[in-house]
């Protein structure tokens, strides 16, 4: 039984790759034909790829004001995009911080509701199905584009003695492909 | 360990071809499910990064594998300090290198090598490959003499994917047990518990069937399916609006799998059961 690793872009022709890693010239024709043959759907090349696109964003807040934004905010609610295989399964895991780290040591409490995450397999904004980003959530991709995106909403709770700076943390996504 | 870097100009254009968004971050993993044979004892892993920023990838080995939970979902179970009973291969496995940048339109290339035990038993053992992908931080600095305040969360992505290593002989198979099929509303939900045989995790595809009792197929689903112990999933089929009648579903489950390589599917005889619909 052979190695399932050799070529990890299954269904990329590695002969071509490895021409145009040396250096050599593909002859145009060649190259597109390798542009095709790369631009195949990812399910082909049985790839999974994570994007991070947008970041969850408070902007300003003011002292003692709690500022909530929803998953469903087209601007800033956290957005990543997930693309596999069609019909795959992942689970969804997020790590979340309880506070953010504000200028000399100050930190400011954040909070996230059972109804913060969102998934949707058409990958719209206005198309989600909520869920509770604080317990894992299982997802299956679109059959037909094996993509979807996952939302996340949240709240910043600045306090009234709230000093005044940037304030930033990190959110994990875990995503767990289930072969 | 040199790191295999490339930065060809197509790379730039298969980010484009495939939709991808050059102002996002992120890395494509390829494959997403590895297998490794005692013969070779090494694998590899591809990452490209098809953004405009460097991307810092740190790579983890971890054991663990799929199950089910108490509602029928699927679960990963992890486990810090496996016991000699468990095929864990995250012990002997390494990969080089462990961090690393991939920059912009880039491909890099991690290795995977295992150092297993001498008197390893034949079988199939596991691991998990976790990737934490760590982008630009986000851009709320730069509030230095004013009373505002400035808050923002960046999101870091850890994608898991798994590892089976193979040696010798291997074989897999399931029992099929406890078959229920009840209507609820607009759909049919279905319970089974599914146990592996063999050395080998079951990989494969459930094909089911709500018929009606002229034959007519009022609901359908396929779902993949990987057993490394035992799963008691749940499966919901719509079948919309149809008026009450003995409906019957029909399993079938096969070592079939759209998103694996065929070489990669240990195969097994086909698995078949069927039971009336409660209403």
């Amino acid at each position: 039984m052979g190695s399932r690793t050799g070529s990890a872009l299954a269904g990329v022709n590695t002969d071509l790759c490895r021409r145009v890693r040396s250096g050599s010239r593909v002859p145009v024709l060649g190259g597109l034909a390798l542009l095709a043959a790369l631009a195949a759907p990812l399910s082909a090349q049985r790839a999974i790829q994570v994007t991070s696109i947008r970041s969850l964003v408070f902007g300003t807040v003011f002292p003692g004001v709690r500022r909530t934004v929803l998953r469903t905010d087209p601007l800033n609610s956290g957005q990543l995009d997930i693309r596999a295989t069609r019909n795959a399964q992942v689970q969804l895991v997020f790590t979340l911080p309880a506070v953010l780290n504000g200028p000399a040591g100050a930190t400011m409490p954040v909070s996230f509701g059972g109804n913060d995450g969102g998934y949707s397999a058409t990958r719209s904004v206005a198309s989600q199905v909520g869920f509770d980003p604080r317990v894992p959530y299982v997802a299956r991709l679109n059959n037909n584009s094996a993509r979807a995106s996952v939302f996340l909403g949240g709240s910043a709770n600045p306090i009234a003695s709230q000093r005044a700076g940037s304030y930033t943390g990190t959110v994990t996504l875990t995503v767990v492909y289930f072969p | 360990m040199s790191r295999p870097t490339t930065r060809p100009a197509w790379i730039v254009a298969l980010a484009l071809a495939v939709g991808g968004t050059l102002r996002a971050q992120g890395v494509m993993i390829a494959p997403h499910a590895v297998f490794m044979s005692h013969g070779t004892r090494s694998g590899a892993v591809t990452l490209l990064n098809p953004g405009t920023e460097p991307v810092e990838v740190s790579v983890a080995v971890f054991y663990g594998y799929t199950a089910t939970d108490s509602t029928g979902q699927l679960t990963l179970v992890t486990v810090d300090h496996p016991d000699s009973t468990q095929p864990s291969a995250a012990g002997w496995l390494q990969a080089f290198p462990r961090r690393l940048t991939v920059g912009p339109q880039e491909q890099q290339v991690v290795r995977l090598l295992a150092t297993p035990p001498a008197n390893l038993p034949d079988g199939e053992y596991w691991a998990r490959l976790a990737f934490t992908a760590k982008a630009g931080q986000l851009p709320v600095a730069g509030v230095r003499d004013t009373a505002n305040i400035k808050v923002g969360l960046t999101l870091q992505v850890r994608t898991v994917i798994g590892l089976h290593y193979r040696k010798g002989i291997v074989r897999t198979g399931i029992a099929l047990s406890g078959l229920q099929a009840v209507r609820q509303g607009d759909s049919v939900v279905v319970h089974a518990r599914i146990e592996r045989q063999g050395n080998a995790a079951y990989l494969g595809t459930v094909h089911g069937t709500v018929v009606a009792p002229n034959g007519r197929v009022v609901g359908a689903f396929h779902v993949p399916v990987t057993v490394f112990y035992a799963n008691e999933p749940r499966w919901a089929v719509s079948i919309g609006a149809v008026p009450a009648d003995s409906y019957r579903l029909r399993l079938e489950i096969t070592t079939e799998r759209e998103d694996l390589q065929p070489e990669v599917l240990l195969q097994s005889p086909l698995v078949r059961d069927s039971v009336p619909v409660t209403p």
